[in-house]
């Protein structure tokens, strides 16, 4: 247990900067939309001539339409929620995408798991670290959006506030593992990066298009943005899609674990942009 | 891991492999490796870059896992116990790397913590003063040669009972690798077994007991090292009183003449036994002899021309 709990201390000490640069930017983000909402419904009427200029695409990519627009939750999902996640997910694949193959390109893994430590407890330590980071992210951004409810008209209490940043974390978990996932399968962190980014994005535009365009549906079900539940949790969180999330995340970090444990630890230098099958020649140590 | 069960456990024995392979694709690393090291010993490891040296210390601690064969560290499995096998072991890596934002304290207590704080921070102190290594630097403002101390400190901060080391003065100035090597001797006299790897004779012919030969992913010898510099080629330079027929010297098993100034002075290459020679210079009016071991590298480079 020691062990884990000073590889978990160490993953988020080592992510407390990120952790105040990415919460108390959303935080701010929070605070200025809901102070916004008040200057909104001031010129509510202005706000449905220019919604009503707008093309259905560019609603349907916040996930709305002209009259849920209006709404609290409809405003909160357009100007908030709609991008959160892949704006999260920039996080999330960055250091998903690091958290093990970062030390192991750069040659430090090779020296921190001579140490004591097993690569069980490495491993589920940092992905604590990792995970715990993220909440922390999460719980900074709700603070912010929570601290001027009490003043303004958007009628949501702190716990309704808290309902789209569990589906948040649930889609943060989601490109977090996948990152991780990638980062132990594929050559280098690069590409890792890069493979669950571009997934990221195509979740987005795909599930975003899906409301437009009913033959893209079967297709979005397959992408992890589909199951955000962004203002639709102010009425009724849907806990198979959440849960179903979460399992996908486990799923994924249970596979990353497994591929962990048996695999050789490469040395500083041996990560690269070429797969495996097309190497023609190997680095002996 | 695929494996003969045919080593066991010893208590004399710090190192047992046997038959260890490991492939990377179609090149074959490590192409069965036997070796064996016993406790409190020092023991060389040498071979040229790409011999598969690195790739046999970081089989042995789980760094990777090899396709056959089988190792045993202080009697344990390092794939099946890899906790227990670096709870006990120091290890230096040939290439290393930190926190390029970390003082080299940090870094320090960052190591410690990795072993659970089961280190004396005053002995680091002491081991740091040593290497003249400032604690308060910062690690990317640091040399090679300061970055490899931190290796150095790290692999004998907690007293192992035994050392596996790749090229530990790797980067040092002259004076600095003595240093290192004293520290080495000292483990050692304290109980510490020591296995490094190196490519610098010299060194390895100041510490180690015994060596290794790694050629092409396999040991081509494993002798104590003055055996090996003693057993192989002698250089004799012989002075006369007179000029003299050689005929009978070169004809003597193993010999070869180098050079022949006159007759008056012959320097020969003598494999192997002397006593064939010494017996024939004794009926030859001898003025002078002088005999010359060969180093170490010598000896090494003798396996890489067969």
């Amino acid at each position: 247990m020691n062990r884990l709990w000073t590889t978990f201390r160490y993953t988020f000490l080592s992510l407390l900067g990120q952790v105040l640069g990415w919460g108390s930017g959303l935080a701010v983000y929070g605070l200025l939309i809901v102070a916004m909402y008040e200057k909104m419904g001031a010129q509510k009427e202005q706000l449905e001539q220019l919604i009503a200029g707008y093309p259905p695409e560019f609603l349907a990519f916040f996930g709305g339409d002209a009259n849920s627009l209006l709404t609290p939750a409809g405003f909160l999902g357009m100007y908030a929620f709609s991008m959160m996640p892949v704006i999260v997910g920039i996080f999330a694949v960055i250091v998903g995408s690091g958290l093990i193959a970062n030390d192991e390109e750069r040659g430090r893994l090779d020296l921190i798991l001579a140490h004591p430590i097993g690569r069980n407890a490495f491993f589920w330590g940092r992905s604590l670290g990792v995970l715990t980071a993220a909440s922390a992210i999460l719980f900074l951004g709700w603070l912010g959006f929570c601290l001027l409810l009490g003043s303004s008209s958007l009628g949501f209490t702190w716990g309704e506030m808290a309902l789209p940043f569990l589906s948040l974390f649930a889609q943060t978990l989601v490109y977090t593992t996948l990152a991780l996932l990638l980062s132990m399968l594929l050559p280098s962190r690069s590409l890792a990066a890069m493979t669950s980014g571009v997934v990221m994005v195509a979740s987005y535009f795909i599930s975003s298009l899906a409301f437009l365009d009913e033959k893209m549906e079967a297709v979005s079900k397959l992408m992890p943005y589909h199951y955000f539940q962004m203002t639709l949790s102010f009425n009724e969180v849907n806990l198979a899609w959440l849960f179903g999330l979460l399992a996908a995340g486990l799923v994924m970090t249970g596979i990353a674990w497994l591929r962990f444990i048996r695999r050789d630890i490469r040395l500083s230098g041996e990560g690269s942009w070429r797969l495996p099958f097309l190497q023609k020649s190997h680095k002996v140590y | 891991m695929k494996t003969s069960n045919t080593v066991q456990p010893g208590p004399d024995w710090a190192i047992q492999i046997h038959g260890l392979t490991k492939a990377y694709g179609k090149v074959r690393a490590l192409r069965g490796i036997d070796l064996q090291v016993q406790r409190g010993e020092i023991f060389g490891f040498l071979g040229p870059n790409g011999a598969g040296k690195t790739t046999t210390i970081r089989c042995l601690l789980d760094m990777i896992r090899p396709d056959g064969g089988k190792a045993l560290l202080l009697g344990l499995n390092p794939q099946a116990e890899p906790v227990a096998v670096q709870a006990r072991t120091g290890y230096l890596p040939g290439e290393m790397q930190y926190y390029d934002n970390f003082t080299v304290e940090r870094q320090l207590r960052f190591f410690s913590d990795m072993r659970n704080g089961r280190v004396e921070w005053r002995y680091v102190g002491e081991l740091a003063e040593r290497l003249s290594l400032d604690m308060k630097l910062q690690i990317k403002n640091l040399s090679k040669g300061n970055k490899q101390k931190i290796g150095v400190v790290q692999a004998l901060m907690h007293r192992p009972e035994l050392l596996l080391l790749d090229e530990p003065t790797s980067g040092l100035d002259p004076l600095m690798q003595q240093e290192v090597m004293n520290l080495l001797r000292q483990a050692n006299t304290d109980g510490t077994t020591i296995f490094f790897s190196s490519h610098i004779m010299s060194e390895v012919e100041s510490v180690a007991a015994r060596v290794a030969i790694i050629r092409a992913g396999e040991i081509v010898e494993v002798a104590e090292t003055s055996s090996l510099t003693r057993r192989t080629l002698n250089r004799l330079t012989v002075r006369f009183k007179r000029p003299v027929e050689i005929g009978e010297l070169s004809s003597q098993p193993g010999v070869q003449i180098l050079s022949q100034d006159g007759g008056n002075l012959i320097t020969l290459q003598v494999a192997g036994d002397m006593e064939p020679i010494v017996r024939a210079l004794g009926s030859l009016p001898v003025l002078d002899l002088e005999t010359e071991r060969p180093s170490l590298e010598e000896v090494f480079m003798t396996y890489y021309q067969k």
